[in-house]
């Protein structure tokens, strides 16, 4: 028991340590005064609020079409399931830079897609809109995931007895589906949210312009140095920890 | 009334083949059968939950068969109760009740009527996660109750609970279908559960309704050797009809009425099924109530609390099991033993023959 404790703190340890030895390391670093030119500096808060508003949007908008889907893949049964689920996975496995590639393909403005919203004054390259599509794209997987398994751990039976009681369809999942998985929901919007905060090999080809925060550092570390990306690294960093830290506390929070 | 007319459905592993029920106002309807036949599914398509690919269903006259549960009017009790964690029982208990857009003074007066009718007046703030499995099944038959069902469905309601709770909730599940009058169908796997609450019971095996009828008349004589044991029937005995018109077995010669045997002269091979009241311990010589008697060697002997069951061997190696009683037990003392002879006879009255198939 006591070697069995042992080895799994220890392991466990382990790896916390390689997550956070080298952004520790990072943060001190870093030059106070150059840390505090940063979080000044226009340019850095700027893109750092465009990355979180942008991966805040494509949450929500993904929320709207991938808690239906997340519904689908856990209640019903249709031909080609596997199928689904294996295509909701797949931004997860191929290269975010081909993402982005696949993406240009379909709603840039040469293209079928892109053109059609082009006529409504929508454009997704070099766009806020664009970012977020970007960010969508990768980083659904985690939203729709965490929600069809949410979903699964319901008993259809609490469903079905609400539908005997009366309710419809919609009532059924507003009032009782919903309040019972909202926190595995919630927790999946998060991922999904701090995912699309980090992405960067999709975004840099739909859109460099304006600088989400990740093409930002990489812009700085190309032009000037590591020393002129670190700061924008660590204030994101900070920022990030804070803000998941919280969402983590809510979603987590025991009902009773 | 329910009426279930050709019934077909298919759902994964679990099918219903051609199945008709037919169930009164007011009548406590057990359906009785093992693990895996069904029945949970018969009831999930009566309440509306699964589409019929055939067949049709009405409700007090009404055409429900494409209807979604929330238009069939019928009130659902699950085995693990499927009450909403979320809410406490209050809310529970009144989730259909704001559907209907009843008034909350009425609302209210609802819930109070009920909780008295299942005593849950103190557990009505409380969340379902903190209730015992006899609170959590009492809310689950007040929140189908409160919206007062044409139908309440019970899919096994007591197999969850422990064996006092179990034994209290059978006489309180009596008392709900007496005060309320209401219409209950429950299925079951439990033989004790069945025969204490149904008015009329089906017996269903693979789908099928295999026998519909009062207990006492399923027990009495029961269509098929399935059936037969299904009800907890263990004496079947495979027969023969000789040319003479007369039956045999391993034990012998059944010595059965000649108005009786002319009925089932049709079947060439029988079960004789002998119910356990039929059999004595040491048959009176002079009488000629007896369709056999003979000696027989006691080979097991298993007690259950006041009872005991013994199985008895014949020398042809047929079997006959009965069921003691605890006075019976302490008359026969230590006479009452493993590889002990015994005298049994078989009342002719209850033996009822079962065409084998």
């Amino acid at each position: 028991m006591k070697s069995f404790k042992i080895i799994t703190g220890g392991l466990a340890t382990i790896l916390i340590l390689i997550i956070v030895t080298p952004l520790f390391r990072m943060i001190l670093a870093a030059d106070p005064a150059t840390l505090k030119a940063t979080v000044t500096d226009t340019r850095v808060t700027q893109s750092i609020m465009l990355t979180l508003r942008c991966a805040l949007w494509a949450t929500i908008a993904s929320a709207l079409f991938g808690i239906p889907l997340a519904y689908a893949l856990a209640r019903w049964r249709f031909p080609g399931k596997t199928l689904v689920q294996g295509i909701v996975d797949l931004p997860v496995m191929i290269p975010h830079t081909a993402a982005g590639i696949a993406l240009l393909m379909v709603y840039g403005r040469r293209f079928l897609v892109g053109k059609a919203f082009a006529h409504v004054g929508i454009s997704f390259v070099g766009t806020e809109t664009g970012i977020s599509l970007a960010m969508a794209f990768v980083s659904i997987p985690f939203l729709v995931n965490a929600a069809r398994n949410g979903f699964l751990s319901i008993d259809p039976r609490i469903e079905q007895v609400a539908r005997t009681l009366g309710a419809s369809p919609w009532q059924t999942f507003f009032r009782v589906t919903l309040p019972l998985t909202w926190r595995p929901i919630l927790s999946g919007g998060i991922m999904m949210w701090a995912r699309g905060i980090s992405e960067f090999g999709a975004v840099i080809v739909l859109a460099y312009h304006p600088m989400t925060a990740p093409v930002l550092i990489w812009e700085r570390f190309e032009s000037y140095g590591l020393k002129y990306a670190r700061p924008v690294a660590i204030i994101l960093i900070l920022l990030c920890l804070i803000i998941f830290a919280v969402l983590r506390g809510i979603a987590s929070e025991r009902e009773d | 009334m329910l009426l279930l007319q050709n019934i077909h459905l298919k759902l994964g592993a679990f099918c219903l083949k051609d199945l008709s029920l037919h169930v009164n106002r007011g009548e406590y309807m057990v359906i009785l059968g093992p693990t895996g036949t069904g029945k949970t599914v018969l009831l999930e398509t009566v309440a509306g939950i699964h589409t019929v690919r055939d067949g049709k269903i009405f409700i007090h006259g009404q055409d429900v068969t494409r209807l979604p549960p929330e238009k069939r009017q019928i009130g659902i009790v699950f085995q693990d109760y499927a009450l909403f964690p979320h809410m406490t029982v209050r809310k529970n208990i009144t989730f259909g009740l704001g559907l209907k857009g009843k008034s909350k003074k009425k609302t209210e007066k609802a819930v109070r009527k009920i909780a008295d009718f299942l005593d849950i007046n103190d557990i009505l703030d409380r969340r379902p996660g903190n209730l015992s499995g006899g609170e959590k099944q009492r809310v689950a038959l007040a929140r189908a109750l409160a919206l007062e069902p044409y139908i309440l469905l019970l899919d096994e309601p007591l197999s969850a609970l422990d064996h006092q709770t179990q034994d209290r909730l059978k006489y309180e599940l009596k008392r709900i279908h007496q005060e309320t009058g209401i219409t209950i169908v429950h299925v079951t796997h439990d033989l004790t559960e069945a025969f204490f609450l149904a008015d009329h019971m089906a017996v269903m095996k693979d789908g099928h309704i295999l026998q519909q009828d009062t207990p006492s008349n399923i027990v009495k004589e029961p269509k098929s050797r399935t059936v037969a044991r299904l009800v907890g029937i263990k004496n079947l005995i495979p027969s023969t009809m000789a040319d003479n018109g007369r039956l045999h077995t391993r034990l012998g010669h059944i010595d059965l009425s000649d108005t009786y045997l002319k009925n089932i002269s049709n079947s060439k091979k029988t079960y004789i099924m002998i119910p356990d009241w039929s059999i004595e311990l040491f048959p009176d010589t002079d009488r000629e109530a007896y369709a056999w008697k003979g000696k027989m060697k006691v080979t097991a002997l298993n007690h259950m609390n006041e009872t005991a069951e013994v199985v008895c061997s014949h020398a042809s190696g047929e079997q006959i099991t009965l069921r003691l009683s605890g006075r019976e037990i302490r008359t026969l003392g230590s006479s009452l033993e493993i590889g002990a002879y015994m005298e049994i006879g078989i009342i002719k009255e209850g033996i009822h023959c079962i065409p084998a198939k």
